[in-house]
This record gives structure tokens, C-alpha cells and sequence, in this order.
């Protein structure tokens, strides 16, 4: 009879010791748009904000009227639209980047604190927990900009609170599970305090499930923040945000389709490869996929 | 063969529900109707289709040729008092009959205005009138406190529209008293004479007009049009593509063309009588020194904005005149000049330190606005001037820390009175809202364009004026836009020369569906 592998074991191996074609390419594309984002001012053709009045909604290459440099057309004030976009990127990334270091270093020490303290602070901390993820955050997120305006530090303060949620409760349950482990109550009976228990001992433990989190936080968050930047109520003109070109360049979409679906094309390329590259991170991450 | 079908059925496409019955897809819908409170550009769309005035006009010519309407005939029977006799037999749209008493309330209630929104309107336009009194049951009196110039156009007014007396003070508390609740519930269930009664009316969403059989004129020629608010553009032309509208308003020259390529469908277009303006606040302190906002002003390319915004057919003013004003139009007055050397050398002399000018915009409201806003800030940049662009729908004309934004100056009646006479006089809403202001000689200059009755001394008053708003900007008429409205080709309609901008005159005459 013919000896069959464990299916478990082979789909894991796949998962966690082979980079698939769609992991490679994710990475790739990850790579690319980080390296365009970052080298932006070096490699766009135009700088984002100059404005050719007379060379409006000019089409991308390979279309009638292509105006000679523009690649990627121009929008409605004559702008390089692959400058906008890369530029756009560029701030948007910073963004969420900045963003999802606020979360983390929210929800991280806060799930810290709710891990080693627990009693009525783990109680408060899990229900302020509970209260930001029954209530929708793009609306918590428009109220406060409404009232807040919407200048980029006001935007980064939103951003940042937005998923703090997931580091936290990521946080405590890694801690609960470290603190039954026998090198830390060793540590407490050695008579170890908990700041050096949680420095020495717990946080280098959370280091690989906290990359994981940041990951695909930073692709939720640069939803979010193109989300808001179409409301209008994000990064606001001339200074471009691919979600803020989505934006205004809707009324466009008939006439000039080039000026959305540039920084759209952009926005889903970005939030695929960094969530699969996050993915990827989890399953490289997870010692039961990797050890098999 | 089948494009040769399609387009044989396409070409047969009903209007959106029947023969007499149009749905218009309008980019912004009022948030109350009421002619007299209202000025806006968004209500000015709706109201004539629904209300009257004593006197009217031909709407088909520039030029003012007056016209009886709820008033058959009119005379000065001395310089300051004018007698109308009043149209027998007409009703209102809830079937009362139309009497003396109800024009009485509806001149009175701006004239000697109580509720605040009145108060605003009639003194920025109607305060040389102090009353209008009943004479008998088909004659009435307009008192004026001075010989006033103005006569027909001031009592043609959408403000002065008529209204129910009756109608309207029994809609809440004392039936018999007009209170101000009164008016406010008028404005969300208005009723007037005209062809159309307003049959609903949703804030913000939607109007119904249904043909008003009782009208005393010609038969309006649709029985039933809908108007549906759309606020994105791409949203109405789709919306007109796919027969969900019929007629959409506000549509940008460089969006045309996609009208304009389906044989279905055409655009009809005019150069509003309407300003979009840049203000600046006098007031703000980093911009007391008149040479920074000459500056701003100077460094404005607006023959570019309109070549590249509204594709060369707006018209760029040298001076805050319109042809529409007649014998006042005055375009040999050069008061707005692109001089960008001009304005860096005034910076320079001004010791402009480079401190950051804000430009306020809604996202929105006005066609191109932050497309302009956009350009300017260029504008302002290759001079020398710190700009940026602040995006909000929040009016900020009356802040204190307004420094500058976009805004429009409408010709609310065909005299230089009416477009900038009505924004810029002595106490008028730009001096009342603090960033603009006048002195004695100003308001000397004002009254004798204001109220002097010879014409050539009102020309004379109104270019000195001018040149005060040169020495000391806050008003820089930057366009009138070329506003286009786009429709089935089934449908004959077009903007009319002699109205107030955004008219939607559906009115006998003025609509005509071929099919009917």
C-alpha cells in the first residue's frame, strides 16, 4: 500500500518553507513600490505640484494628444500624474507607516500592562479594547477630523489609533503565556521586578508576532487613509495622497479615467503585496508551521 | 446593421418617465425655498417656475423690456411713489384667490422687514422702500424714500415675489399674526401663483413641480418635472446617459465633450451673469498694507485660468461690469490687471516677508473653485507670495482670520447696483461681515452712483468707486464661468439672457419637448 504523507504537513511545509510564485511576485511588487515610494524625488519626471494649465487631462502614452514626457498623462491642472502618484505613494506610506508606529506603541505597552498587571487594569484596558472594535473606525475617524481639521498631524493622530486594538489584545495574549512559562517565574522568584521582567524576558519574545501585526496593519491603514483623503477630509490639495487623487479626479473618471486609476491601480498593488508579504512574515513566523 | 438598430432605439428613448414629465439632475438642491430670504445661487434655480412678481421682464432679450405680470399696469404718480393696478382672477397654488392684502404682506414683509433672513435681504437691496400700502382692492402704492432710479427692477426682484398672506400666518402659533416660525415654515412648504406648484419638497434632496392648472398665464408646458439633487458630476452624466435625467445642470466645458460625442444627448451653455470673485479681508493684519493684496491681485493670470478652466469661454472683466448692465456697462474701465512684475515690485516695497497667505475654498460649491484655487496659488508662488489652499465647506467670509477665498458676485438684477452694488455698498454684507471697509468719501461716491438719477453721473460715480476698489483691493472678479447644462435632444431648452444666473425657467415658451 502506497504511504501517503500527512496532508497537514505537506500544505504546511508549502506555507512556511517555500516562497510560492504569488509570494514572490507580492514581495517583488512590495520591493518595487517601497523602492519607488522612498526614491521618489530622485526618479519622477516632474515635480508633483507644477502645474501645465495649458496641458490638461492630457493622456498616457500610446493615446491620441499624449503630451511628450507624461507617461502616465497629466490631470486637471496639467500635473504629471506618475509624479503625483509616486509622490502620492510616498506620503501615503509615511502615513500609515507613522500610523501604525502610534498603534504599536499604544496597544503594545497598554497589552503589556493588561498582560503583567491584570485585575481592574487588564479589565479597563480589554474594555476599552472591546469599545474600539464594536465601534466603526472610519466613522470615529471622520468625526474627529470634522471637528479637528484636517491638518497631516491630526491625521496621523487618527491613523495612529486605529488599529492600536490588535497589538494590544496581541500583546496580553502573549504575555499571559509567556508569564506561565518557567524562565519567567523564575525570574519572579528570583526576584526580578516587572520592567526588567518585561524588557529582559517578554519583549523580545513579542518581537515576531508584533512584525506580523504591523504588517497588515500598515495595509489597513493606507485603506484608511485613502479612504479619507477621498472623503476630503485626509490630505488635502495640492499635496497629493493616492487617496486624496482618487478623490478629486473622480469627476474626471469619464473624460480622464488616467487621473483615478493610476493612484487606484497603486493603492490595490500596495495593499495586496504588503498583505501577502504579511502573510508571509506570520507563516515564517509560526514556529508549529515552521517546525514541521 | 445593429448599430444602424441601436441607434435607431436610442434615438427613440422616452424622457425619463413621459411625454410631459422631466427629471432634472440638478448638482445642488436648496435647503429651503423661500424667494424672499433666499440669494443663493442653488435656490435662484427654482423659484421663478413657482412665484410671480408684480412686473416682469422678457426673458429672451438682454436688454430690460418690462412686462405686466401680477401687476397689469404701473405709474409714478409721483417721483417717490409708484401705483400698480393688480391683476384680477389669479390664485394661488392652495386655490386662494389672489387680493390686495396679500401683495401688501408680501412687499411689507421685506419692506418693513421683522424676521432676521428678510431683514439681511431687504437692506442690502430694497431700503430705499419703506412700504407699499393698499389703494383699493385691485390698486396698490410703493412708497421709496428717495427718487429712486430703479423702479422696475427693484419691484421685479425675486425677493419681492408674492406669497399667501393668509396661507402663511396660519401655518403655526396665531393665525392671524406672522410670526417668524411663519416664514420658516413657508420655506420648507412654499406656495406662489406661478405655473408650477411646488407639490414636494424635500430639503437638500429633491423638488416636484407639478403644472399649476389656475395659472393666470399660458399653460405651462410640462405636467410634471422632478428635480433630483446629484452632487458629483460624473454621477450626473452618467445619470443622463442611462435616461435617469433628463436635463443635469452644472456641467464643466471640459466635461462636454462627453455629451457632445453621443448623438443622443446635447449641451446649451452661456457665460453666467455671475462673478466667481477672489475677496481678501482687509482687516486681517498681515494684510492692512493695500500694495500686499494689489500684489495678489496682480499676480492673477486670469485670462490663463479661463483658457485652461473653462476652455476660453468664460469671460475674464477688466472692471466688476457686465454687458447685462446696459447703459452702465462700462468695459473700457480697467480696474483688474495681470502684472506680475508689478507685483513682485509691491512686495518688495510692502517688505513682504514671506508669510503664508491662506485661500479658502469649498471642494465643491462653485464649478473649477478649487481647480482655481489651485492655479492661483502657482500664480502666487512665482511672484513671491506664500499660498496655500485650505479645502472646507464652512463659510469663512466673516472670520476674523479670513485672509482670502473664492466667492461669487451674481447679478441679482440687471444694474451695477445688483451685482456689485449689492456686496460692496456702505453697511452692504461684505463691510457687515468685517473684511472690507468704506469712509465718507466712499459712501459719497456710492450714493451718487446709488441714487442719481442722471445716467452719465451714475457712470461717472460708479468708475470712481472702481478705482477706490483698485487702490485698496478686496474684490477681485477673477470670471464669469461658462455654465453648461446638458440634455436629451429631445428637449428645447436653453439659459435665457434676461434672467438672474441658474434660472431653471420652464415656463411657457421657454421649454419645448419635441415628442409633445
Amino acid at each position: 500500500m502506497v504511504q501517503l504523507a500527512d496532508p497537514i504537513m505537506r500544505l504546511s511545509k508549502r506555507k512556511a518553507n517555500q516562497t510560492n510564485f504569488i509570494q514572490k511576485t507580492a514581495i517583488a511588487i512590495a520591493i518595487l513600490l517601497f523602492a519607488s515610494a522612498f526614491f521618489a524625488p530622485l526618479i519622477v519626471p516632474f515635480d508633483p505640484l507644477d502645474q501645465s494649465l495649458l496641458s490638461r487631462l492630457r493622456p498616457p502614452l500610446g493615446f491620441e494628444r499624449f503630451a511628450v514626457g507624461h507617461w502616465a498623462g497629466t490631470d486637471e491642472l496639467g500635473r504629471d500624474v506618475l509624479s503625483r502618484a509616486l509622490h502620492g505613494m510616498r506620503l501615503t506610506l509615511s502615513l500609515a507607516f507613522a500610523g501604525a508606529v502610534i498603534g504599536l506603541l499604544i496597544g503594545g505597552t497598554l497589552g503589556l500592562i493588561a498582560g503583567l498587571r491584570q485585575g481592574w487594569a487588564e479589565d479597563a484596558i480589554m474594555s476599552l479594547v472591546d469599545m474600539q472594535i464594536a465601534i466603526p473606525f472610519t466613522l470615529v475617524a471622520l468625526l474627529i477630523l470634522s471637528l479637528m481639521g484636517s491638518s497631516l498631524t491630526v491625521l496621523v493622530m487618527v491613523l495612529g489609533i486605529a488599529g492600536w486594538e490588535q497589538y494590544a489584545r496581541i500583546v496580553r495574549a502573549e504575555v499571559r503565556r509567556l508569564s506561565a512559562l518557567p524562565f519567567i517565574e523564575a525570574a519572579w522568584t528570583a526576584g526580578a521586578g516587572p520592567i526588567y521582567i518585561a524588557w529582559r524576558h517578554v519583549l523580545p519574545n513579542l518581537i515576531s508576532p508584533l512584525v506580523v501585526q504591523f504588517t497588515l496593519a500598515l495595509s489597513n491603514i493606507v485603506i484608511l487613509e485613502s479612504t479619507l483623503s477621498f472623503l476630503g477630509l485626509g490630505v488635502q490639495p495640492p499635496q497629493p495622497s493616492l487617496g486624496s487623487m482618487v478623490g478629486l479626479g473622480r469627476d474626471y473618471m469619464p473624460t480622464a479615467p488616467w487621473i483615478v486609476l493610476v493612484p487606484a491601480a497603486l493603492i490595490m498593488a500596495l495593499t495586496f503585496s504588503v498583505q501577502i508579504l504579511g502573510d508571509w512574515l506570520r507563516d515564517r513566523a509560526d514556529v508549529r508551521l515552521r517546525d514541521r | 446593421m445593429f448599430r444602424l438598430m441601436l441607434a435607431t432605439a436610442l434615438a427613440a428613448l422616452p424622457l425619463a418617465a413621459s411625454a410631459q414629465e422631466i427629471t432634472v439632475g440638478a448638482a445642488n438642491m436648496a435647503a429651503y425655498l423661500d424667494p424672499g430670504r433666499d440669494h443663493s445661487n442653488v435656490g435662484s434655480q427654482f423659484y421663478y417656475n413657482s412665484f410671480d412678481t408684480l412686473i416682469d421682464r422678457d426673458h429672451t432679450k438682454l436688454a430690460p423690456e418690462w412686462e405686466p405680470a401680477l401687476a397689469t399696469s404701473w405709474e409714478l404718480i409721483e417721483p417717490t411713489i409708484m401705483e400698480l393696478k393688480l391683476r384680477e382672477n389669479v390664485k394661488f397654488h392652495n386655490g386662494d384667490a389672489m387680493t390686495a392684502d396679500d401683495v401688501i404682506f408680501s412687499l411689507n414683509r421685506m419692506m418693513q422687514a421683522t424676521f432676521p433672513p428678510y431683514v439681511v435681504r431687504a437692506k442690502d437691496r430694497l431700503a430705499n422702500f419703506p412700504m407699499a400700502e393698499k389703494v383699493d382692492e385691485h390698486t396698490i402704492r410703493i412708497r421709496a424714500n428717495r427718487e429712486e432710479p430703479l423702479w422696475e427692477t427693484l419691484i421685479s426682484l425675486q425677493q419681492v415675489m408674492i406669497i399667501p398672506e393668509a396661507y402663511t400666518k396660519a401655518l403655526t402659533g396665531d393665525p392671524l399674526v406672522a410670526e417668524d416660525s411663519d416664514f420658516e415654515a413657508f420655506a420648507l412648504a412654499p406656495v406662489g401663483t406661478g405655473p408650477y406648484r411646488i407639490e414636494t419638497f424635500q430639503p437638500g434632496e429633491s423638488l416636484v413641480w407639478e403644472r399649476f392648472d389656475n395659472f393666470w398665464g399660458d399653460k405651462a408646458p410640462l405636467e410634471r418635472v422632478n428635480v433630483v439633487q446629484i452632487s458629483e458630476t460624473a454621477s450626473r452624466l452618467t445619470a443622463l446617459k442611462t435616461g435617469e435625467a433628463d436635463i443635469i445642470t452644472n456641467i464643466a466645458p471640459d466635461q462636454l465633450s462627453l455629451i457632445d460625442k453621443d448623438k443622443n444627448l446635447k449641451t446649451a451653455g452661456s457665460a453666467t451673469a455671475l462673478f466667481h470673485v477672489m475677496i481678501m479681508n482687509q482687516n486681517h493684519p498681515k494684510l492692512e498694507d493695500p500694495r500686499i493684496r494689489q500684489a495678489m491681485s496682480l499676480a492673477i493670470d486670469r485670462d490663463a485660468l479661463n483658457e485652461a478652466l473653462w476652455l476660453g469661454k468664460g469671460v475674464v472683466p477688466s472692471t466688476h461690469t457686465m454687458a447685462e448692465m446696459g447703459a452702465l456697462h462700462q468695459p473700457d474701465l480697467v480696474t483688474f490687471e495681470y502684472d506680475p512684475e508689478r507685483a513682485k515690485a509691491l512686495l518688495k516695497e510692502a517688505g513682504y516677508d514671506g508669510f503664508e497667505i491662506t485661500f479658502d475654498t469649498a471642494p465643491s460649491y462653485y464649478t473649477n473653485g478649487l481647480l482655481a484655487a489651485q492655479a492661483i496659488m502657482e500664480m502666487w508662488a512665482a511672484v513671491g507670495l506664500n499660498g496655500k489652499v485650505v479645502v472646507g465647506d464652512k463659510w469663512t467670509g466673516n472670520s476674523p482670520d479670513l485672509m482670502a477665498r473664492n466667492w461669487s458676485n451674481p447679478m441679482y438684477f440687471a444694474d451695477p447696483f445688483g451685482s456689485f452694488g449689492v456686496m460692496w455698498a456702505p453697511d452692504g454684507p461684505s463691510q457687515s461681515e468685517g473684511r472690507f471697509n468704506t469712509d465718507a468719501d466712499y459712501a459719497q461716491k456710492w450714493e451718487r452712483f446709488r441714487y442719481s438719477t442722471d445716467l452719465e453721473e451714475r457712470k461717472v460715480a460708479y468708475a470712481e468707486l472702481m478705482e477706490r476698489v483698485k487702490e485698496n483691493p478686496a474684490v477681485l472678479p477673477l470670471y464669469r464661468p461658462f455654465e453648461s447644462w446638458g440634455m436629451k435632444n429631445a428637449i428645447n431648452w436653453a439659459p435665457m439672457p434676461g434672467h438672474i444666473p441658474y434660472v431653471l425657467d420652464f415656463r411657457a415658451g421657454s421649454i419645448t419637448l419635441t415628442d409633445s
